[in-house]
């Protein structure tokens, strides 16, 4: 199979490396699979839609700046980064993190409730 | 919409597996306690439309390019 992506061009690649979300993500929800892609190169992972090519987030591993977030069994936590061209405007969500299972190519995103997490947290400093 | 009035401790239930109980009133506040199956998602509204505006904001800036990120030191939850 193969997707348009604006990040990567064209795409090519088998139906087993495709994450389904069940109820897509906030915003998102008729949106339901995803191409999951590491790039050796960068500081993000991407989410790719399927369904919408043209419709992709970067995700950054909640681990590497917070151990004690909320874990889900068999899942990875990400959270959606916001892009800016400045990068100590980059902003994670940490408020409504996708939870990834490599294994069982499933997603899920939830509402950690607690206001530890803000919807945007900035990721980089000086 | 529908509409019932219920008085504290009483409850409706929403399918066979959703419950919802008025716990307390005390003026502008209502405590209310929700019984529901795990895989079913429970947020504040105001909450969940943060959320999603914030989703939409990360699709529509997805195209942006951040240059020299190794420059920066990553900032660690507190």
């Amino acid at each position: 199979m193969k997707i348009n992506t604006y990040q990567f061009g064209e795409v090519e690649f088998t139906e087993d490396k495709i994450i389904n979300f069940k109820n897509g993500l906030f915003g998102f929800e008729e949106l339901k699979n995803y191409l999951f892609i590491k790039p050796d190169d960068s500081f993000f992972y991407w989410l790719n839609s399927i369904e919408n090519p043209g419709i992709a987030f970067p995700l950054f591993g909640v681990r590497a700046i917070e151990d004690q977030f909320p874990q889900e069994e068999n899942f990875e936590a990400f959270a959606i980064v916001t892009l800016n061209s400045n990068p100590l405007n980059i902003t994670l969500n940490l408020k409504a993190p996708v939870y990834i299972n490599q294994n069982d190519k499933l997603g899920i995103q939830k509402i950690v409730d607690t206001d530890k997490y803000p919807v945007h947290y900035n990721l980089f400093s000086e | 919409m529908l509409v019932l009035t219920r008085k504290v401790n009483e409850e409706i239930k929403i399918g066979s597996d959703i419950t919802i109980k008025i716990l307390s009133i005390a003026d502008n506040h209502i405590k209310i306690g929700i019984n529901a199956p795990k895989d079913i998602q429970i947020y504040r509204n105001e909450v969940f439309e943060k959320v999603k505006e914030s989703t939409l904001e990360a699709s529509r800036a997805s195209t942006q390019k951040a240059a020299d990120l190794l420059k920066y030191k990553i900032h660690k939850v507190e």
